[in-house]
């Protein structure tokens, strides 16, 4: 009797500690997410009372009769590439000198951070600017082409917009995460071989980026799942345009849902995107594990 | 002589670095210039100083946007955030570490499950959850709707920390008689202080700043929007008010900035922990 007392106030006391939180992650994150299993079976435009059960034929549409879809996976996929190699490439870039623990490296470390604490509206309102009157007014200055193109307006053009935007905003971040996988590598190590006569180059090749390998890895697989989540940027910036363009897969949800009403489509794709995201979020967690860095 | 003589050349180096991070913000730099300046004079000059500092333009922003409001409701969903985290956080990453059952185990995975699930796979379902509540365009909609995508990761990190915090002293204060939640308040919660500032700066910084969110749950209902949200909603249609949008920009970036300089390390700290474990 009084061990059955103990384990029921011991329950209480768990569930006094541990409920507050469980509750808003109930509400926030884990009860919608059941809602989107349940909504991905149906046909419905999200408002009206009546919804068709129509199987698995949202999952079916996605893959065989979605061109929007595809292109939107087409272009993140190619985000993707450009992003993770410009971003991992430059950062390692900057790092490399910055790599001092010294009062001005930090401040030059401090400044790259910037763009990454600010928020979004700031820098696509930024960027808006300086590619329109900031490009024009420089065309008029120097009358290169390159200032005279419509940046915005171009679907070409409008993919590198998003890049210098993203690379811009998010490189700060990577060169931290640099910074400390180089501060880290052994000085006698760097003083070994220059004694050995290897030059800049050679060292760095050789003994910089093998020993800063766990901090590249966890870099490039960071970097891949922003830029396969990427929506933020697009639907402050460019809201998929010109003529879709940009449209992201996240992005192609959000409108598919908000804009078409094929609210049913929309959950079901928004599974797709969860599984593909997973499995980097895993592999991710096994690299991070396994080589544990400190930033 | 030649030691001094190396010194010299080093420091060149740094200038040289300084110069280059320096350019890196050249478009910060360049809005915070030319928000000074009438639009004919942003195309005319667009690289020069302004002739003069005026802040004609500022004083007609503030009054188109009702900026102390603005700025009134970020700080209450700042501060809101920010206390319902510190609350409830740390209660549960306490026990969830202290009590190792499988039970324990299984709410812990719930709690930080959102980790692993992007927001975009559920927010379409989630602005929906909050309409059927009839929290929609609500103040306490978004507050409650922000704590709980800020729990998972703040209960994580704390977890983690616990398990670093000894056992004995907790015994100690059940031996001298004290009960859980005195011993909790007393004893753990102060030890926790470190953590604690990470999950407070790393919260703040991601209210302050948030626009998606805000715009999925409150949309454009004015008396709930936040001050990220009112700019984007203002200029996002009618790109072509600069002499406007210019000053928005420095005006609703300046808090993050000064932030920023105050709690660099917290806030690397907290940004980097987050988006790699996350």
């Amino acid at each position: 009797m009084n061990r059955k007392k103990k384990k029921l106030l011991l329950g209480v006391e768990f569930g006094v500690f541990t409920f507050p939180a469980l509750g808003f992650v109930l509400f926030a994150t884990i009860i919608p997410f059941i809602m989107n299993l349940y909504y991905s079976v149906f046909e419905w435009n999200g408002i009206s009372q009546e919804k068709t059960f129509v199987g698995l034929q949202n999952f079916a549409k996605i893959f065989t009769n979605d061109a929007l879809f595809l292109q939107s996976s087409i272009f993140t996929l190619r985000f993707s590439v450009f992003f993770v190699i410009i971003v991992n490439v430059l950062a390692i870039a900057i790092a490399i000198p910055l790599a001092k623990d010294k009062r001005v490296t930090r401040v030059g470390r401090a400044f790259y951070y910037v763009p990454y604490i600010i928020s979004l509206t700031a820098i696509s309102l930024i960027w808006k600017f300086i590619f329109g009157p900031g490009f024009e007014a420089l065309f008029k200055l120097t009358d290169w082409n390159f200032f005279g193109w419509s940046w915005i307006g171009t679907p070409n053009l409008a993919f590198y917009v998003v890049i210098i935007m993203t690379v811009w905003q998010n490189v700060g971040f990577y060169v931290v995460i640099y910074v400390a996988g180089m501060i880290a590598v052994p000085r006698d190590v760097m003083e070994a071989s220059q004694i050995d006569g290897a030059g800049k180059w050679q060292a760095f090749r050789k003994i910089t980026l093998p020993l800063i390998m766990p901090s590249i890895s966890i870099c490039i697989l960071t970097s891949l799942t922003f830029a396969f989540k990427l929506f933020d940027v697009i639907m402050v910036f460019t809201k998929g345009g010109p003529a879709n363009s940009t449209v992201s897969v996240a992005y192609n949800i959000y409108k598919e849902a908000f804009t078409n009403s094929s609210y049913g489509l929309a959950t079901a794709k928004s599974l797709v995107f969860f599984v593909v995201v997973l499995m980097i979020t895993l592999i991710q967690l096994r690299v991070t594990k396994s080589k544990e860095v400190e930033a | 002589m030649r030691n001094r003589k190396i010194k010299w050349k080093f420091n060149w180096f740094l200038l040289v670095i300084m110069i280059v991070s320096l350019l890196w913000l050249m478009p910060l730099i360049l809005i915070l210039i030319n928000s000074f300046k009438p639009y004919n004079d942003m195309i005319q000059n667009f690289l020069a100083l302004p002739k003069t500092i005026s802040f004609e333009k500022y004083i007609e922003t503030w009054s188109l946007f009702d900026f102390p409001r603005l700025i009134g409701n970020t700080l209450i969903y700042t501060i809101f955030t920010v206390l319902g985290v510190v609350v409830c956080a740390p209660m549960a990453a306490y026990k969830l570490s202290r009590t190792k059952t499988k039970y324990s185990q299984f709410v812990f995975t719930l709690i930080i499950l959102p980790m692993m699930v992007p927001f975009q796979a559920y927010m379409i379902s989630l602005t929906r959850f909050v309409s059927m509540l009839n929290l929609t365009g609500t103040r306490v909609g978004y507050i409650l709707v922000n704590i709980g995508l800020c729990i998972p990761l703040a209960t994580f990190m704390i977890h983690g920390f616990v398990k670093g915090v000894p056992l004995e002293l907790e015994e100690c204060a059940y031996i001298d008689g004290a009960s859980k939640i005195r011993t909790y308040f007393s004893i753990v919660l102060p030890l926790l202080k470190p953590i604690l500032t990470t999950v407070v700066v790393l919260d703040t910084l991601a209210t302050w700043n948030d626009v998606i969110t805000n715009q999925l749950i409150v949309g454009s209902k004015m008396n709930a929007i936040n001050l990220q949200n009112a700019l984007y909603m203002q200029f996002s249609s009618q790109s072509a008010d600069w002499e406007h949008a210019l000053p928005g920009i420095i005006i609703s970036t300046i808090p993050s900035l000064i932030f920023f300089v105050f709690m660099q390390k917290h806030v690397v700290e907290g940004v980097t922990a987050g988006a790699v474990k996350g």
